[in-house]
């Protein structure tokens, strides 16, 4: 028990970049990116019950940050809480070389889309999973996943402007 | 012939068969078009794949490695975890003052608040007494009284392990299934304190060991004070004759 508990801890340690990225994906910092990283690490220990033993983790855990997150949303929309302007983000306050700007501008764009677009975006273009691997992890037929990531490309392209 | 862009951008990412990738290879060579929105989609995964990358070179923060191992609820305090101070069995130590209640009645309460769920342990099971929270009403029958060996599932609480502790008294684990709480519980004199309890148990229906119910932090707690192994029927049997006396 002990030895096979302490096995998936470091499992999820190795999925830990991973998930952060995620995360950020999805988040308007990454202070809020960890805190939704922890907040899915530690629902996966909770519910490590129905993880079934040969099934991909890191799907399992992905899907259930997914979860945590449209959770923190609705919780978020309940309470009436308006989004914090953009400014009060991490836009840098200092000229920001290339590399944060970029960061910043594609965070920004991603934050504008609907929430079932920017999970698609996240799971196919950010971590470079497959159609059917990120349907699985969202719950969703390949067909709606395919028409959310279309529209969320079309989105971001509207909003960042040409990329070639 | 035009294309529509789902069609497009399952060409840019790879999704479609040899054969339909050859049908818009083909397009592509004749079509400056079609060959400019193909690679705007490259384009763009490039650059949401480029900027959010960089996150994987960042050093992980240890609280997320803490968590992913297990082990943040009690550190984090966003949890619904609750571990009671531990108080030695032999000095019995002031009752608690207002502010170590407020304390207790704050953390109780912020629980509840950041996990969204009611943490409502059946009152007349927890009480607390002057070394901590003593289990009363039917927690403590059932860990007077109830064997693992021989539950049936159906008891409103489930024993689990049933462990001698680095102080000598014995230890077990509990699980209140109205209040879906699990805990440990170590006998203090007469009294069973309850050292830890944890309200974020799933329900699972059905007969379930209650061992293998027991959340990680709670088996994290048992594991850090248990000595020796778990007992089995038949220790726990003569250890519940001996009124859960070490010393006998």
């Amino acid at each position: 028990m002990t030895e096979a508990v302490s096995e998936i801890g470091e499992r999820i340690v190795s999925l830990l970049p991973r998930l952060r990225r995620f995360a950020r994906s999805l988040s308007r910092n990454q202070h809020d990116a960890d805190d939704l990283v922890q907040a899915a690490v530690e629902r996966a220990w909770r519910h490590l019950d129905q993880f079934k033993p040969g099934a991909n983790l890191a799907s399992w855990i992905f899907g259930i940050m997914k979860n945590a997150w449209l959770d923190n949303l609705r919780t978020r929309n309940r309470r009436g809480e308006v989004a914090l302007p953009e400014d009060s983000g991490e836009h840098p306050a200092v000229a920001p070389v290339d590399a944060e700007a970029s960061l910043w501008a594609v965070s920004a764009a991603m934050d504008k889309l609907p929430e079932d677009q920017r999970l698609a975006v996240a799971l196919v273009l950010v971590e470079g999973m497959s159609y059917k691997e990120a349907a699985e992890v969202l719950e969703i037929p390949m067909g709606t996943l395919t028409s959310r990531l279309a529209r969320g490309r079309l989105a971001l392209v509207a909003e960042l402007g040409d990329p070639t | 012939m035009n294309y529509d862009d789902e069609t497009l951008m399952a060409y840019a990412d790879g999704e479609l068969d040899p054969a339909q990738r050859a049908v818009i290879e083909a397009a592509i060579a004749q079509d400056p078009e079609l060959a400019r929105r193909v690679a705007q989609q490259r384009a763009l995964r490039t650059k949401m794949a480029g900027a959010f990358g960089k996150v994987l070179d960042q050093p992980v923060p240890e609280r997320l490695e803490n968590a992913a191992r297990g082990g943040a609820k009690t550190e984090s305090g966003r949890g619904n975890v609750l571990q009671f101070p531990a108080r030695s069995a032999r000095a019995p130590s002031p009752p608690w003052r207002a502010r170590e209640w407020i304390a207790m009645a704050a953390s109780l309460l912020l629980g509840v608040l950041l996990s969204w769920r009611l943490l409502t342990p059946d009152p007349g099971v927890f009480e607390a007494g002057t070394g901590g929270m003593l289990a009363r009403g039917e927690l403590a029958r059932a860990l007077d009284r109830q064997l693992a060996s021989e539950q049936r599932g159906e008891e409103p609480v489930l024993i689990g392990l049933t462990f001698k502790a680095h102080e000598g008294n014995y230890c077990r684990s509990f699980l209140l299934r109205s209040a879906q709480t699990a805990g440990l519980a170590c006998r203090v004199g007469a009294e069973w304190q309850v050292a830890a309890t944890d309200s974020s148990v799933t329900s699972q229906g059905g007969m379930q060991q209650a061992s293998s119910a027991l959340p990680p932090s709670i088996l994290r707690i048992i594991e850090s004070r248990m000595q020796g192994t778990v007992l089995d029927a038949e220790a726990e049997k003569i250890a519940q004759q001996d009124a859960w006396d070490a010393n006998r």
